[in-house]
């Protein structure tokens, strides 16, 4: 038995020690962290115009990805972009598993790098079961405390990369160098970077076996013909222990020599060969394991091995299936909606709001006024001039504009105007429409109507 | 052996799993709501519509929200959690057979 070291978290549950094993999973695995890790650390570094290429603006409210500038008003862009990548995780899910638990999961991919940050550090799983049983002494200090530093430090690297991403981070880096971080961005980057290290150093699988809610429901969108990680029962049984120069045929034993290393590998804990499980995130360490074992013992290959329940009952799987349609024709339709919705996109808003002090004035020559405020909205980057009309009644002038208004890029012009009409033509409550177009584009155009209101006849 | 050593693995306490299942769900909830809550309000304009005289930056306004609604979400899943766990089981003995 094991004393938890980390009594806090594990009060009442064995540490887990997943043993490292190399392999072709293994190699797909550390290069898809890597990737991932990679593009995650250097993405707020990039720079697009001269400007932070990724910079969630929350201060100004804009958010800059690449050349495009979204705006509070684009937010359903945003929502259709988040339903976009649910049902691409269902389509993804239904074709080939969990393939996104085992490999581009960020509690996953954070894990894989503080479990190498913990080998580097302590070594392998037997020497760090042995480092936890044995008393402290200065060596297991040095090797806990460098593990230490070495979690934390990535950890506060995290959390302020990850601040980055709503900050700019050149000013952040000189910043941090300087050891002058400002308030909020102290907090959330001490925040982000104190989950980092709680999750990946020490809650791990721990978070997909009980806290994760698409570990609990991906098996709706699991079918026979699903990509799953299996040991081949049929083949295995019985399993036990045999010397290499046994035939297994004459002994009467399957291919599995009971050796346990899918089970050590299995970074939930599980055991692969009990059938398949809800906790298996299918990460393939066992796999790898067992591959190992089978050339070892000069057996083929994959006697734990991707594959589907149909063709485990040596049945077809069929890959193409209505359920594959169903998902793919969704995905089909949102992402072209998505793609004309933004190229359909007009660079400009405009708000109309009613003075809402007064209905009206009366003046001089049997005229009545109202009072507006117009808030022109440039979603371009670049300074702009637009003409603004209004129309709907006859008649109708617009006061408070000469020519063309002028508004910077990704500025907000706030245009108090008042509009007059003959008192003859104007009883009532009538519609009116304003309209902003852009003198250098006259595709850049947009209309918002209002109420003009006139003395009751 | 190896074998026990990684039977007692698999278990968290029931009540550390509620625990960790609430703050982890209304984290998520409270992440969309604020989403949605600040792509429609400014923070800035609300706080001047309670009281002129409020003064705070945005940043600070987005991590209020961010909180208020994180706190509201554990408390609901909190405490549904709480009675669905702790509602007195239908006795087996007055079930009809």
């Amino acid at each position: 038995m094991n004393k938890p070291e980390s009594a806090g978290m594990y009060a009442s549950a064995e540490k887990i020690y997943p043993r490292e094993i190399g392999g072709r999973f293994d190699k797909l695995s550390k290069l898809a962290t890597t990737i991932l890790l990679g593009l995650f650390y250097a993405a707020p570094w990039l720079l697009w115009d001269g400007r932070q290429a990724f910079l969630f603006d929350l201060p100004a409210r804009k958010f800059h990805l690449l050349g495009l500038t979204l705006w509070p008003q684009d937010f359903p862009y945003l929502a259709l972009l988040l339903i976009i990548a649910a049902l691409s995780l269902f389509f993804f899910t239904a074709l080939a598993g969990r393939l996104w638990c085992g490999f581009a999961c960020p509690q996953t991919v954070w894990t894989e790098a503080f479990i190498w940050m913990e080998q580097f550090t302590e070594g392998t799983r037997s020497q760090r079961m042995k480092l936890d049983k044995a008393p402290w002494s200065i060596t297991k200090f040095r090797k806990k405390a460098s593990k230490q530093f070495l979690w934390i430090t990535f950890s506060m690297w995290t959390g302020f990369t990850f601040v980055g991403y709503f900050t700019p981070v050149r000013e952040l880096g000189i910043d941090i160098l300087e050891l002058s971080v400002g308030g909020s961005t102290l907090f959330w980057g001490l925040f982000y970077g104190f989950a980092t290290y709680g999750n990946a150093g020490y809650m791990r699988e721990q978070v997909c076996k009980y806290m994760c809610p698409y570990a609990r429901f991906q098996s709706a969108m699991f079918d026979k013909d699903t990509l799953i990680i299996s040991y081949d029962e049929k083949r295995g049984e019985p399993r036990g222990s045999r010397k290499r120069s046994v035939d297994p045929k004459e002994a009467g034993l399957g291919d599995c020599i009971d050796c346990q290393l899918c089970v050590q590998v299995c970074p939930t804990g599980i055991d692969i060969r009990e059938g398949l499980q809800y906790e298996c995130i299918a990460c393939a360490a066992c796999i790898d394991a067992c591959d190992s074992i089978m050339d070892k013992m000069n057996y083929p290959r994959g006697l734990v091995r991707y594959t589907t329940e149909h063709s485990l009952k040596n049945e077809t799987t069929r890959v193409l299936r209505p359920r594959m349609f169903v998902y793919a024709t969704l995905l089909l339709i949102l992402v072209s909606g998505l793609v004309i919705a933004m190229t359909s996109r007009t660079p400009v808003i405009l708000d109309v709001i009613r003075d809402r002090n007064s209905l009206y004035r009366e003046i001089a020559d049997n005229f009545v006024e109202n009072i507006y405020t117009l808030k022109i909205i440039n979603q371009s980057n670049d300074a702009r001039s637009f003409v603004v009309t209004v129309s709907g009644l006859e008649n109708v002038v617009l006061d408070g504009v000469d020519g063309e208004v002028r508004v910077d890029g990704g500025g907000v012009l706030s245009l108090p105007v008042r509009v007059r009409a003959r008192r003859d033509d104007a009883y009532g409550v009538n519609e009116i429409l304003f309209s902003v177009v852009a003198t250098d584009d006259s595709s850049v155009v947009m209309a918002e109507d209002s109420r003009f209101i006139g003395p009751m006849r | 052996m190896i074998d026990e050593e990684y039977r007692g693995a698999k278990q968290w306490s029931r009540d550390k799993q509620a625990v960790f299942t609430v703050i982890w769900i209304s984290f998520l909830s409270a992440a969309v709501a604020t989403m949605i809550f600040f792509a429609v309000f400014d923070p800035v304009e609300l706080g001047g519509m309670l009281d002129e005289d409020l003064n705070f930056s945005r940043d600070a306004g987005y991590a209020a929200g961010f909180f208020f609604f994180w706190v509201l979400c554990a408390l609901c899943a909190g405490v549904t959690a709480f009675l669905v766990r702790t509602a007195p089981k239908r006795d087996a003995k007055h079930r009809p057979k």
